[in-house]
């Protein structure tokens, strides 16, 4: 009633005034439903309709109107005599826009630390799986890297430089102020053929329904995450409803996928010219085969995503669905994802003080996965068995069969794929409740429970029709294998803050917060394996009682569970919008730390000076904005196994006797790892905003290096280490430049660009001796380890012999004959960059986003051990061996040398986009838009395997590697053509 | 209004006063409180299980034996065992303190004495600890042949801290006090549980290699020493071993039943064990072999032709083994058949045909794969080949060794005839003429001859002061060589000193 009576009020004064109509729009010629419309000085407003479209009284037309409309720039725009407008609001560079930081959202003018923002109009396009890849390439300061081609396989991301001497490396991800445990409930046990590649953690989140992601970098920004911020912060944010009508929004594409770039083996004729080469009378089948494209297939994929969102009177909801199908170009390869979200956001009572944000995210995928693996030994897994079959060989019978060579060790890469069947399937559901209560205008209470439960089942098999010791019949024995597994991971977080905002005395406004959190992380599964299952005619998984008992293990797993329990608080003082100080405190109690040592304390500091708000620059009309920041923080990392501080027995089985074993040695005084980060930066905007960008310094020093020694014997055996806190530093120092111009923008084209370049420098100090890892494998590796973690050196320094080319025989010559190793590569890029960039000629645009590394050594173990010079005769090599200057002897040893250390530099076009934008079509479809994508349509580099971007974890013993490709999944292209628009 | 704001300062309050006092939950395991005397049977049997590892293959403390001797070379085989020259610095005496294996066994062997420790904090029965303790003497028996000095802790003790450690002196006169005390405790049954006999041949063992211990460069042995390596013997034969008509029985997978030779073993339970036994034979059968080899490990010319033709260690056929398979046992040299006597070839197309001729680094490329004489010595399990957990026991100690040391205990203290009766009779058994005198040269000889490839050569050489002797594929020496290296990620460990020349 009392709307009505309003609107009757605005309607009658409006009779006797001047009415303005219009529409608008959205950079991108999007007509924008909701936006408000207010004449400046008045009450008077106006919202657009569902085609954006307005009309609002105006008092005379001389007016002006205020636009506005949610993540977007607020403009003000003169009447100036006419009755229609066209408006197009831009995107925020608003200093008012608020962006989240943990616990509450600020003002993006209030922020002192290095955190950037990435909206979902910015993320990069394409049919992607994971939210990581939606920021590659695009904030300064953070690598991300794809580990392989796989569909859905694990990601490298390293904000600021790699400190990790152990565990992932990975920032900590929270979604909608849940934070993800980090790990998958993807199990790890393949079909008996070695480690399979991890997938990605976030693989449960879908990219559509992200509204945007926030990356906090520096100390200042992510000690309010303490224990676990140490890698930096990375916050997601998903899509919420608007107040207005029911909105719809469909997207669907489709597409298809190749190998993007091959490595270079001999072909069939040309193989057969080596052997008469090395006159080698054996090894020519006479037939040419390409074993590459024998594995590989033109993968298609569709994607499709519905959002349905609306709301009204504070009231908003948003519900999503979405199915993505990725073929793998491996044949057999495959990725399915289901997926569907709801979140609801309500106010209560008459004052609205009291409202319930509702979240949940549930997703199933199921993976096909190939068996290529990481630490193959000499027989291979399907990548070297393509890569060094015979091309002069067929791969089947004459009768048409598989051709298998029973007694041989080389493999068929066509029989390991029909034996092969390994299937996952990952079920996760994060759902939150979040009451608040508004005590105050500036005093919130708010709470948030949430459960995130996501299991994963794997179903593996080896069947015994492969020639493979272990897999194929022997004697009694009726071959194959098969491994059943299932894993559960549980998180639970119940977190209670308590925010405070208000100018407390003249011009000096404190905006606080301060919290309590209990979160407790739990994982358990088990495994089952069976091997004797003969020919039969089902999968094995689903006929285990047919093998002989003696042939089956079961065992089962339930990690210690580890509770965190945190106090924490921040203030950010800012006085006049000048000048503002943050400080933040965080205690974390962990059940991972020792007795000892049970609460870690992280405090924060951060200034900023708004200079341009300065009286002495208020005419500097070029200069928009300019902000100086400087920071400092600690944080910590305790990403390692829960119970390593304990003495723990396992219960195991040995020679039918039960037996406990000691699994861990205790350390009470164990604790998280320590960072300490100072950053400064400057943000800046000049040209009415056309350009904008920011600087930043930082210097991060990493303490109390947590890592799984090799402890003092006696101790317990095997690989199992004591975690301690080694003394040393790891220091990671660096620039980030960040430039946004928007060069040319007016109704008919405009022309952005974006880019941003990092420089890091990183170095191990004061460890005592030298941590190996970087295992290398294959024929000829067994035991050999290629990167360092040691004094004076950068992280994972390749480390191993220097080779100097073929003595006049053709064997290798090295330093000091191979008896020294020297230090010889550099898997950390000295520079990475991103660069963005959009054109559009009026409804037709084109995003292209780039890519890049410099400085970088990649450990090419492929070609060290897969395509070696012996293989002449029996299985391909290398193109490039046989154009060396002199014939390598087929007798030189494999070895691990300087020789397969490669330059990784490289610059890709990882992805672009060319979009012709209908608008709307007739009265339903709204803002249509029709897309052609491509991934990974070039990359200029010097690398000669699949991809310079690679990183194939070849740890040891919990301490990873960096920068080793060993017969990763090849990378694709894809092209896809997609539709977007809503109802 | 006020009321809303006091009740969530509250709420918050609660929580400040602790939720939860972080007591770590062990879920699926148990800490030290968990083992009571109920299961201090899994304890041992883990103990048991800690032994499998450096023991039982031939990579890990056999390779440190064997193969830095004159018994077992691994040669690079172009694409194959180069390894980052693991294998050749053993062989050419050319290790340094961050080799791999040497540090892996070295940790390992040291687990077991930290296993077996932790059983004695757990109330064992008299007969769970002389077991615990004999296995704990085994293991730093080991550590102390290869490196000179062990280091060891109390049950309890905090691993974060440095070990205590005992020089080779103090730990000789340790052992055998220790061994002394568990004797009567230990029991009489079968080999693969520690035994009375085990532990004295274990005695015997130190006795014999007391004085080069403690003196690597010029043993000496004391005559005492020897009286007690004699009388060990005596007492040991009173147990009613008998040496096996057939050599290969000792090593089959039903050793357990059909050897009366094996005094001290480690059972394996076929389809069940841990064991790398396997690797014996995948070690050193080439890749076209069945079951297919890592084609790696071979024995050398000049070890091999120290057998008489008609020596029955040479080699033979082995019912079970070269019937399903055309794989002999012992030495393999010439051309190799499958079960059917076809002919077998290489990777490259040549016939597989094991040459006595063998370089430490092979350089023809038609000779990579067959160079170097190979050894099967334990018999193949086909029947458990799938599960690859064969069912063959782990021989660590036989009765012919203990004749052996008692002969040579018996030839020290200028007991000639009745060691050469010994000798002999051992000879007679396995089909090789008899000696007409006994030398230390013909001895070590014999030794090797009777015990290849089962982890004592290195130790025999270096008492018969040979070790440091150029042979083939090792032109030159260093005396360090005599001791392995502490591992570089031990030192740490103010306790444990550097051995000298490293």
């Amino acid at each position: 009633m009392a709307l009505s009576f309003l609107m009757l009020l605005l309607t009658s004064a409006a009779f006797a005034q001047t009415v303005v109509k219009g529409t608008i729009y959205d950079t991108d010629k999007n007509p924008l439903p909701g936006a408000t419309i207010q004449v400046q000085g008045t009450n008077t407003k106006a919202q657009t309709d569902g085609d954006g479209k307005f009309q609002i009284a105006v008092p005379s037309l001389t007016a002006k109107l205020v636009v506005s409309f949610v993540g977007l720039e607020t403009q003000t725009v003169s009447v100036n005599n006419q009755t229609q407008l066209n408006i197009t609001l831009k995107s925020s560079n608003d200093l008012d826009a608020v962006v989240v930081v943990g616990y509450a959202s600020v003002k993006k003018s209030d922020l002192t630390g290095a955190a950037t923002t990435v909206s979902a109009k910015d993320f990069n396009k394409g049919p992607l799986n994971a939210p990581d890849q939606l920021i590659q390439g695009k904030v300064a300061g953070v690598q991300m890297i794809n580990n392989s081609g796989q569909p859905g396989g694990a990601s490298t991301v390293r904000i600021r430089g790699n400190s990790a001497i152990t565990g992932s490396g990975q920032p900590l991800y929270v979604v909608d102020g849940v934070a993800l445990d980090g790990r998958s409930a993807r199990p790890s046990t393949s079909a008996g053929i070695g480690t399979a590649p991890d997938g990605n953690p976030l693989n449960f989140i879908n990219p559509a329904d992200i509204e945007s992601m926030e990356i906090l970098k520096d100390a200042s920004a992510t000690a309010i995450y303490g224990s676990r911020a140490a890698y930096g912060v990375v916050l997601i944010t998903t899509k919420r409803g608007k107040s207005g009508d029911t909105r719809v929004d469909v997207s669907a594409s489709a597409g298809v996928s190749n190998l993007a770039k091959k490595v270079d083996v001999l072909s069939g004729d040309e193989y057969r010219a080596a052997l008469k080469k090395y006159g080698l009378k054996n090894g020519d089948f006479g037939t040419s085969v390409d074993p590459l494209e024998a594995i590989t297939r033109t993968g298609y994929n569709q994607n499709y995503s519905l959002g349905i969102s609306g709301g009204s009177n504070g009231n908003t909801f948003r519900a999503s669905l979405g199915y993505q199908d990725q073929q793998g170009i491996i044949k057999t390869t495959d990725f399915k994802k289901y997926s569907a979200g709801f979140n609801g956001n309500f106010k209560f009572l008459e004052s609205k003080k009291l409202g319930l944000d509702v979240n949940m995210i549930s997703n199933q995928y199921l993976e096909s996965i190939a068996p290529i693996t990481t630490d193959a030994g000499f027989t291979g897994s399907l990548i070297s068995q393509a890569l060094s079959w015979n091309p002069t060989q067929s791969f089947y019978n004459p009768d048409g069969s598989l051709f298998i060579d029973y007694g041989s060790t080389t493999i068929n890469p066509l029989a390991a794929l029909a034996a092969n069947n390994d299937k996952t399937k990952v079920t996760t559901i994060l759902g939150s409740v979040s009451p608040y209560y508004k005590i105050t205008p500036w005093l919130e209470y708010r709470m948030l429970a949430s459960v995130n439960y996501s299991t994963g089942i794997r179903r593996a098999s080896t069947r015994s029709t492969l020639n493979l010791q272990g897999i194929q019949p022997d004697g009694t024995f009726l071959g194959g294998y098969a491994s059943y597994s299932n894993s559960e991971l549980i998180t639970q977080q119940f977190t209670n803050t308590l925010n405070f905002n208000k100018e407390v005395i003249n011009k000096l406004n404190l905006n606080a917060v301060i919290g309590y959190e209990y979160s407790n992380f739990m994982n358990k599964g088990t495994v089952n394996t069976a091997t004797g299952f003969g020919n039969i005619a089902a999968d094995y998984t689903d006929a285990f009682q047919t093998t002989a008992p003696a042939n089956r293990t079961f065992s089962a797993f339930n990690s210690p569970v580890t509770e965190l329990q945190s106090y924490f608080a921040r203030a950010i003082l800012n006085y006049d919008s000048k000048y503002i100080l943050t400080a933040t405190f965080r205690a974390d109690g962990s059940t991972k730390f020792g007795p000892a040592n049970r609460y870690g304390y992280f405090p924060s500091f951060a200034a900023a000076w708004n200079v341009k708000s300065e009286s002495f620059l208020a005419n500097t009309a070029w200069l928009n904005q300019l902000k100086l920041r400087v920071g400092y923080g600690e944080t910590g990392n305790q990403d390692f196994p829960s119970g390593s501080s304990q003495q723990r027995y396992g219960f195991g089985n040995s020679n039918g006797q039960p037996t406990l074993v000691a699994i861990n040695n205790a350390n009470s005084e164990l604790k998280w790892q320590s960072d300490k980060q100072f950053n400064v930066g400057v943000d800046f905007a000049v040209l009415s905003n056309r350009l904008t960008g920011a600087i930043d310094y930082f210097h991060k020093t990493t303490n109390d290096l947590l890592f799984p020694q090799i402890s003092f014997v006696p101790a317990v055996g095997g690989n199992v280490p004591t975690w301690v806190n080694l003394p040393g530093q790891i220091i990671n120092k660096g620039l980030e430049l960040t430039l946004n111009g928007n060069i040319v923008e007016n109704d008919t084209y405009s022309w952005s660009l974006g880019g941003n370049a990092t420089f890091i420098k990183n170095e191990v100090q004061n460890i005592n001796g030298t941590i190996k890892t970087g295992s290398l494998n294959g024929q000829g590796l067994t035991g050999v380890t290629t990167e360092v973690i040691q004094n004076g050196y950068p992280l994972f320094a390749m480390v191993t012999r220097q080779y100097n080319g073929l003595d006049a025989n053709g064997f290798s010559l090295y330093t000091d004959n191979g008896f020294t190793n020297y230090f010889v590569g550099n898997p950390n890029p000295k520079v990475i960059m991103g660069l963005s960039t959009n054109f559009r000629y009026k409804k037709l645009s084109v995003t292209a986003n780039l890519n890049g590394a410099f400085g970088q050594s990649i450990y090419n173990n492929t070609a060290n051990s897969v395509l070696a010079i012996s293989n002449l005769g029996t299985r391909n090599i290398s193109s490039a061996l046989v154009s060396l200057p002199v014939q390598e002897s087929l007798a030189n040893p494999i070895a691990a040398s300087s020789r397969y250390i490669e330059k990784g530099d490289y610059i890709k076009l990882a992805n672009a986009t060319l979009n012709y934008n209908f608008g709307n079509i007739g009265k339903s479809i709204k803002s249509l838009n029709v897309y052609l994508n491509g991934q990974n349509l070039f990359v200029i580099t010097k690398y000669t395997g699949f991809d310079p971007e690679v990183n194939v974890n070849k740890g040891v013993s919990g301490v990873p590697s960096a920068g080793i490709d060993y017969t990763a999944y090849p990378t694709a292209r894809t092209f896809n053509f997609g539709v977007n628009f809503s109802l | 209004m006020k009321n809303k704001y006091i009740i969530s300062f509250a709420a918050i309050a609660v929580c400040l006063s602790g939720c939860t006092k972080l007591n770590e939950d062990l879920q699926g395991q148990v800490g030290t409180a968990g083992v009571t005397s109920n299961n201090v049977s899994a304890v041992l049997s883990a103990s048991y299980a800690a032994m499998i590892g450096p023991y039982q293959a031939p990579w890990n403390w056999s390779a440190l034996q064997e193969v830095t001797s004159d018994e077992v070379i691994v040669p690079t085989r172009a694409g194959d065992w180069d390894d980052n020259g693991a294998w050749r610095s053993l062989h050419l005496h050319k290790w340094a303190p961050d080799h791999s294996r040497i540090s892996d066994v070295f940790r390992d062997l040291n687990s077991i004495t930290y296993v077996t420790t932790s059983v004695l904090g757990f109330s064992p029965t008299p007969s769970q600890a002389a077991q615990a303790r004999f296995l704990r003497a085994f293991a730093q028996f080991s550590i102390l042949d290869g490196w000179g000095q062990v280091p060891y802790r109390d049950a309890g003790e905090d691993v974060t801290k440095p070990s205590r450690v005992r020089n080779a002196a103090d730990e000789i006169t340790y052992l055998i006090t220790e061994l002394n005390a568990i004797i009567p405790d230990l029991p009489t049954g079968v080999a693969s549980i520690a035994n009375k006999n085990a532990a004295r041949t274990l005695l015997m063992k130190i006795y014999l290699n007391k004085g080069a211990f403690l003196n690597r460069t010029s043993p000496t042995f004391d005559a005492g020493d020897m009286a007690k390596v004699i009388s060990l013997a005596d007492e040991i034969a009173a147990g009613g071993y008998a040496l096996s008509t057939n050599y290969f029985d000792n090593f089959a997978p039903n050793n357990n039943i059909i050897s009366r030779e094996n005094i001290f073993t480690a059972e394996n339970i076929a389809g069940s064990s841990g064991s790398d036994l396997d690797g014996m034979w995948k070690c050193t059968l080439h890749y076209n072999q069945n079951p297919n080899g890592y084609n790696g490990f071979s024995s050398l010319s000049n070890f091999y032709n120290k057998f008489e033709a008609s020596d029955k260690r040479r080699g033979a056929t082995y019912v079970g083994q070269t019937n399903v398979s055309g794989v002999r046992v012992g030495f393999l040299v010439g051309q190799q058949f499958d079960q059917n006597g076809t002919p077998l070839k290489d990777r490259k197309g040549n016939p597989l045909a094991f040459t006595p001729e063998v370089s430490i680094v092979e350089r023809d490329p038609n000779h990579l794969e067959v160079a170097g004489i190979r050894v099967v010595k334990y018999a193949i399990d086909y029947v458990n080949t799938g599960s690859k957990k064969p069912d063959n026991d782990w021989v660590y100690y036989r009765y012919s060794d203990v004749l052996l040391m008692k002969a040579e205990a018996q030839m020290r203290t200028s007991q000639t005839a009745p060691a050469l009766a010994i000798v002999n009779s051992i000879r007679a058994i396995r089909g090789a003429t008899i000696f007409t005198s006994l030398t230390l040269d013909n001895l070590i000889d014999e030794r090797g001859r009777e015990l290849y490839w089962e982890s004592f050569r290195r130790q025999d050489l270096i008492r018969f002061n040979k070790f440091l002797t150029p042979w083939q594929e090792k032109p030159t020496d260093d005396p360090k060589y005599l001791l392995f290296p502490i591992p570089d990620n031990q030192l740490g460990n103010p306790n444990l000193i550097q051995n000298p020349g490293y």
